[in-house]
């Protein structure tokens, strides 16, 4: 594929996903088209640890590991900083506002300006920590253990960018009988998840965490969106197998791919569609 | 606290998607001549579609040393106060900045400094991070006691076991290297085309002045 195709299919990817964004937020606001959400554990855990937090007198630590604005993992920045906002919103019944920490210089504003933005509650001072590590993370993970031997959090959410040092932070939390959910966008940082934290959120589930922690309906809007975007990319990652292994793959272009995707959009929105009126 | 009021949310959220959509159009027809016909015309078309994304990346890199620089300055504001309180830690913080700043300026190029204590103590904790993992590897049947946690833990020691130079062990080792090739790789590429989905919706709303860092 030359680079001017590459180009235009990455504009046709963009402007299909804001239509996307905008049709299921269209059908998100109306009450009968409402999907509801798979149930995961590890969100239903949250408002716990927020009450225990609030009535122990205890701050929440949410971390946002190396995740920075202007580097490949901003997405995951944005993602954590919207997840962060809702929590600490609901956590400003409270008199200690969270703990954040970060080791990435600009996600030191951001955490500030959620803290600033989210918390109504009493005796906001400011607790963002930043450990300057950068992507060597293992001095921003004995920071980290540090605070929680001093400001001993209720429970922490390790939601970002985290390589295998998670798992010093994770062991520390353990220890001092701390709840921990975690998810990295990094595959140590996320096997050491899996492994060793209380709950466990994977890959693209940090980026639906919004929908989960809070009730606007856009942000399970753009939940859906992502569950579209990969029901497609699965049908056509088994199409190509199922062409490959039939010595077909020659044959592939862009037409039938075109032809496909309008295929799957449609049969997608007759279940859809088959599925809302079981439910009615 | 402090809530933003609706007009300075509103300019943010316009300014943020005008700066996104200049930045993604910049980037993806800029430098291309090929998407306007090619010619003179069409070169000059792209260089001037590529400019803004030039300026505002240099932006994001001044912006991106800056906060470097700010938050240096906020740390060291940060530890003086914390010394007139009678912190040691936060005073010894700052003679080590002060060292490593001296150290910089009177002997250029030498990183002795760096690799007597800082590797040293990084070294320290990634063997501590080892025992750690081993530890929490170990119980991970406690913690989820389900086949997926079986299966996790099966995995782990078939790798250990096929990381072992016996020759006895080749039929496991082969198996190993076929469960990393095959099995792993497409899980991790699963887990990693899922952050790219997730990426490009939180791009897209950040990109429509939606997202929660514009509108406060």
């Amino acid at each position: 594929m030359d680079v001017t195709t590459q180009q235009v299919l990455s504009i046709l990817f963009v402007l299909a996903t804001v239509v996307l964004v905008y049709t299921a937020r269209f059908l998100q606001s109306r009450a009968a088209s409402r999907r509801r959400l798979r149930p995961m554990s590890a969100f239903e855990r949250i408002p716990n640890w927020s009450s225990q937090a609030i009535e122990a007198d205890r701050p929440l630590h949410l971390a946002f590991g190396s995740a920075s604005i202007g580097e490949d993992n901003t997405a995951t920045a944005l993602a954590n900083a919207e997840l962060f906002h809702h929590i600490i919103e609901k956590n400003s019944a409270g008199d200690t506002p969270p703990a954040l920490s970060t080791s990435a210089p600009t996600t030191v504003p951001l955490a500030s300006a959620k803290v600033d933005a989210a918390w109504t509650g009493a005796g906001a001072e400011l607790n963002v920590h930043w450990y300057p590590q950068g992507k060597r993370a293992l001095g921003y993970a004995a920071g980290v253990t540090a605070v929680i031997g001093d400001d001993t959090p209720s429970a922490h959410i390790l939601a970002g960018s985290f390589g295998a040092e998670l798992g010093l932070i994770l062991d520390s939390a353990r220890r001092n009988r701390q709840g921990t959910l975690a998810v990295s966008d990094q595959l140590e940082g996320q096997a050491v998840a899996y492994a060793m934290a209380d709950e466990v959120l994977i890959g693209e589930e940090l980026f639906a965490a919004p929908a989960y922690v809070s009730d606007e309906g856009r942000a399970a809007a753009d939940a859906i969106v992502m569950d579209v975007w990969r029901a497609l990319l699965m049908i056509l990652v088994t199409l190509a197998l199922v062409l490959g292994v039939a010595g077909q793959l020659p044959w592939f272009s862009w037409q039938l791919l075109a032809v496909v995707v309008v295929v799957a959009l449609v049969l997608g929105a007759i279940l859809w569609t088959i599925q809302r009126r079981r439910d009615q | 606290m402090n809530r933003r009021p609706r007009v300075g949310i509103s300019m943010a959220a316009m300014t943020g998607f005008l700066v996104g959509v200049t930045a993604i159009l910049s980037l993806l027809l800029g430098d291309n001549p090929a998407l306007f016909g090619g010619g003179a015309q069409a070169d000059a078309l792209a260089q001037d579609f590529a400019l803004p994304g030039d300026v505002l990346l240099r932006l994001l890199v001044i912006v991106l040393a800056l906060s470097i620089v700010f938050g240096i300055a906020n740390l060291l504001i940060v530890h003086t106060r914390r010394v007139a309180h009678g912190r040691l830690m936060s005073g010894v913080l700052l003679a080590s900045f002060a060292g490593a700043i001296g150290w910089h300026i009177t002997r250029r190029g030498d990183t002795s400094l760096l690799e007597t204590i800082q590797l040293p103590i990084e070294s320290a904790l990634a063997a501590l991070l080892c025992i750690t993992l081993v530890a929490g590897g170990a119980r991970i049947l406690a913690r989820r006691s389900d086949i997926w946690g079986l299966l996790f833990v099966l995995v782990v020691v078939v790798v250990l076991l096929g990381s072992l130079p016996l020759p006895e062990l080749a039929p496991i080792a082969a198996f190993s290297d076929w469960l990393m090739r095959i099995p792993v790789q497409a899980g991790a590429r699963a887990i990693l085309l899922g952050i790219a989905l997730g990426s490009i919706v939180v791009g897209v709303r950040a990109l429509l002045g939606q997202d929660r860092s514009v509108r406060g």
